[in-house]
């Protein structure tokens, strides 16, 4: 059962944050159309109501209730089909108050998950919405419950058990259901609701029942528990849906239908309703207990079969991932073992290639598990840039391209945090202060952020651009010499320098701290964030033009084709994807630079000639350039040849990233991109062509 | 951990009787190193393993030896000999290398010889007289040799 309920708790929380996610959504859109479509006030409508009877039934209260008096309000929407009437300053109110709740849920539903006990402290939230639902209803009045009539039916609440029916208020109806609901089922009045929801599904809204506030009032709980729910029937012929609807519902103990002694007319027909309808309930009883029983889990399950996607644990596809690499790993063990070094085996080859394939595909599946659209991330930053937009008074549009981008599930969520932080320092020190500044600029009056996200190969570059005042060099370089974070003399600082200052740690620019940047740690925890996964940040900055941040993230932290090659003792891996060409040269071909470097022409241009076993300091025999083999390079725009001794041959290998320790020394500046376990348990060291070139050229 | 500033004279081996029961008795693995002897608290030892195939990094310092394939986790070893710059060891037919494990980085020593493990009392530790790199105390054992603390924090710090 425990287990049934954790799972039951896995799913609430994965839907209702999805719901959330997607109220955000519409609701951002919305507020850029400056209207709500019918089909938007539909959707939130349902969203609110799934969040409201999922978090009623998982005893969420607080968040029920919000959820509830939220529906209300769009249910108004939804009648009057229109919220074309609204006043801006009434519009930006109702944005404000549905994203304020937004957010209070989602704190709400990450405290659960953190198991940490939820706030019932909601009062103000559900005045914010009151107040703005009176304001509508101004003149007209609602079928909604008001404040007042909520107090004025708890005051009479307090009842002796089996004189019920003198606590409930006279009626003229002729016929009463009364409810009873199990025994400590918990939540009585808002299964008290649903019921009632349930009857007026089958039978229309033709019908009164007591208490009236059972939806908001969590005193009625009490009412109910002594003395149970009640339904008042108009007409004989309602009675049978209305008894049938109650059959339906759950959590239900008894129900009787009791004819109403101040209705004095039809007495003696009501008596025999009332014999019967005991005998049914007598029947009833004990299914419904039975079925009671089975309650907590039906919803669940309803909703799992509705839907075409499971949640899977995170741990899960992880130990999924390593073992298709370690199959992946094994399989290249087998089909290249050196017991079958020559022979011919035509049925051996013909399955391993079989077997290749299959593993590609596994492995080609297991992969695509973990990638996610990185809209969802994307997203996020629509919100900050309204929120700030509205808080600094900056006029700003956000651009997003390519937000179906997919990448591993564990690389969206850690740039999350650094998105945000670049985000809000665009819009904090990037974008001008006023419209007028930006027209004296000769901009146009609006801001704008781009937000960009595409694949090269084996990387996703993501770049966030902003159009403002960009970054002025000068006044960096002062900054960082007061913090004393510079390590040369000033004037040997180029600009790519001074920018790369920025990520330095205790770092910021702007000199007072505001709410949302200016601690001079953000840029900082964005370098160190990027860097965990494996990625660079890059900043490039004209003054008066804007700024453009670049992170650079490996599309996958698993599995790359490489080519395993030799230098001395030790074995490298060069990533396939890097490598344009190999060959052998003769001396011939070789010519030198003004200062003797190497050089060598290929397809008509003239690239140099990178010697690993000089740049490491290895020892190898292999010196002469007519005994090794050249290795044509190529990352992003860098693009050399690598002098190695000899090729080992191709493998997939599984990347395993350095060990943390190992990044104090700046070892990926030195053309180390990580390690792999070969099959026979050496360490192949992982080449990145861009940093091993940098790495070159330093060494110059 | 706070070490007091004076020396007692008092010497102690691990059959150190533990009659006063509030002393803070710290355990430490002992090993020599170019004919030094060092200790390391117990709580960050993993395991002693000897003769591993250790793939050497570029553009690393020099104390830093390479990487090694410990059951499919990637351990770095630094040498403490090159730490304490001392000359390489002539004997290369044998290595053993302590893992570490300090604020869950993984870490590996390579030593000269594993001794053992002994209980020292805490207040018995002092700081060393002269700025030795990585050391955090020092203790004088029973056989009337010093035993130098490794100071873990600082050994993890690339600074």
């Amino acid at each position: 059962m425990n287990n049934g309920m954790d799972s039951m708790m896995d799913m609430y929380l994965f839907e209702t944050n999805s719901l959330l996610e997607q109220l955000e959504n519409i609701m951002l859109e919305a507020e850029k159309a400056k209207a709500f479509t019918a089909a938007n006030i539909d959707e939130i409508f349902r969203i609110m109501h799934t969040i409201k009877g999922s978090s009623a039934m998982m005893e969420f209260d607080s968040i029920a209730k919000i959820a509830h008096r939220v529906e209300d309000l769009f249910f108004i929407f939804r009648q009057n089909n229109t919220t074309d009437s609204f006043s801006d300053a009434m519009r930006t109110e109702l944005f404000n108050l549905i994203l304020k709740t937004n957010d209070f849920m989602r704190t709400e539903i990450a405290k659960i998950e953190q198991n940490e006990p939820i706030s019932d402290n909601i009062d103000n939230f559900i005045n914010d919405i009151n107040t703005f639902i009176e304001k509508l209803n101004s003149g007209e009045s609602s079928s909604l419950e008001t404040a007042e009539n909520k107090k004025k039916d708890t005051s009479n609440t307090v009842t002796q058990n089996g004189a019920f029916l003198q606590s409930i208020p006279a009626s003229t109806a002729p016929y009463i259901i009364r409810i009873v609901f199990d025994d400590g089922c918990g939540m009585e009045h808002l299964r008290a609701f649903m019921v009632k929801n349930t009857i007026m599904d089958n039978i229309g809204s033709n019908f009164k029942f007591y208490p009236e506030d059972v939806e908001t009032n969590s005193e009625t709980c009490n009412y109910i528990i002594d003395n149970g729910f009640f339904i008042f029937l108009e007409d004989e012929a309602l009675v049978d849906s209305a008894v049938n609807a109650v059959k339906s519902s759950l959590n239900i103990a008894s129900f009787e239908v009791i004819s109403n002694p101040t209705a004095k007319a039809e007495k003696h027909k009501a008596a025999e309703i009332t014999a019967v309808a005991s005998e049914i309930s007598a029947d009833i009883a004990p299914i419904q207990n039975k079925a009671s029983k089975k309650v907590n889990s039906a919803p669940a399950a309803n909703q799992q079969s509705k839907q075409s996607i499971i949640s899977v644990s995170l741990s899960k596809l992880d130990s999924l991932m390593a073992i298709v690499g370690e199959i992946v790993i094994t399989e290249s063990m087998v089909t290249s073992s050196p017991d079958l070094k020559g022979l011919k085996l035509d049925n051996f080859t013909k399955s391993t290639r079989q077997l290749r394939k299959l593993t590609d595909e596994l492995q080609d599946i297991a992969m695509s598990m973990r990638m996610v659209p990185i809209s969802g991330v994307f997203n996020k930053m629509n919100r900050i840039v309204r929120d700030m937009g509205q808080s600094l008074n900056k006029d700003v549009r956000l651009t997003i391209i390519g937000e179906n981008t997919e990448l591993d599930k564990t690389i969206v969520d850690s740039i999350n945090d650094p998105l945000i932080h670049i985000v809000r320092n665009s819009m904090d020190h990037g974008i001008e202060e006023t419209a007028a500044a930006r027209a004296a600029a000769g901009k146009e009056p609006q801001g704008e952020i781009v937000l960009e996200a595409k694949h090269t190969g084996s990387d996703i570059i993501i770049t966030i651009a902003d159009d403002g005042v960009g970054v002025n060099p000068e006044k960096v370089l002062d900054k960082a010499k007061r913090n004393g974070i510079l390590t040369k003399p000033e004037s040997e600082y180029t600009k790519r320098e001074i920018l790369a200052l920025l990520l330095a740690p205790g770092f910021s620019t702007n000199e007072t701290v505001t709410e949302y940047s200016g601690r001079g740690v953000g840029m900082d925890v964005v370098k160190q964030n990027i860097e965990k996964v494996g990625g660079v940040v890059t900043i490039d900055s004209e003054l008066g033009q804007g700024t453009c941040i670049t992170l650079k993230i490996p599309l996958t932290l698993a599995i790359v084709d490489g080519m395993e090659i030799s230098v001395g003792k030790s074995t490298f891996t060069i990533p396939i994807t890097n490598i344009k060409q190999s060959f052998k040269c003769n001396h011939e071909e070789v010519i030198f630079d003004s200062v003797g470097n190497e050089l060598i022409e290929r397809m008509g241009n003239y690239y140099p000639i990178v010697r690993l076993h000089n740049l490491y300091s290895l020892e190898t025999n292999v010196t002469d350039i007519e005994e090794g083999i050249l290795v044509w390079v190529e990352s992003s725009d860098k693009s050399y040849c690598l002098f190695v001794d000899s090729f080992i041959g191709e493998q997939q290998v599984v990347v395993k990233p350095l060990p943390p320790y190992l990044n104090g020394f700046n070892i990926k500046n030195a053309g180390v991109a990580g390690c792999t376990i070969l099959g026979d348990g050496n360490i192949s060291i992982i080449l990145d062509a861009l940093s091993l070139h940098t790495a070159f050229m330093n060494s110059l | 951990m706070k070490m007091e500033n004076n020396i007692t004279e008092e010497l102690f081996d691990e059959d150190y009787d533990l009659n006063e029961a509030e002393e803070i008795i710290n355990k430490y693995l002992t090993f020599i190193s170019a004919d030094l002897v060092y200790g390391i608290p117990i709580e960050n030892v993993v395991e002693i393993i000897t003769n591993p195939c250790i793939t050497s990094l570029p553009m690393v310092p020099p104390y830093v030896m390479g990487i090694i394939n410990l059951r499919g986790q990637i351990v770095p070893i630094v040498d403490i000999r090159k730490i304490m710059n001392k000359p390489a060891t002539e004997d290369v037919s044998i290595s053993c290398v302590i893992i570490l494990e300090i604020d869950s980085i993984s870490i590996g020593v390579l030593v000269d010889i594993v001794l053992q493990v002994i209980n020292v009392p805490n207040k018995v530790s002092a700081l060393p007289s002269k700025n030795l790199p990585f050391i955090s105390g020092m203790t004088n054992l029973s056989d009337g040799s010093v035993m130098y603390t490794l100071d873990c924090d600082l050994l993890i710090s690339t600074k």
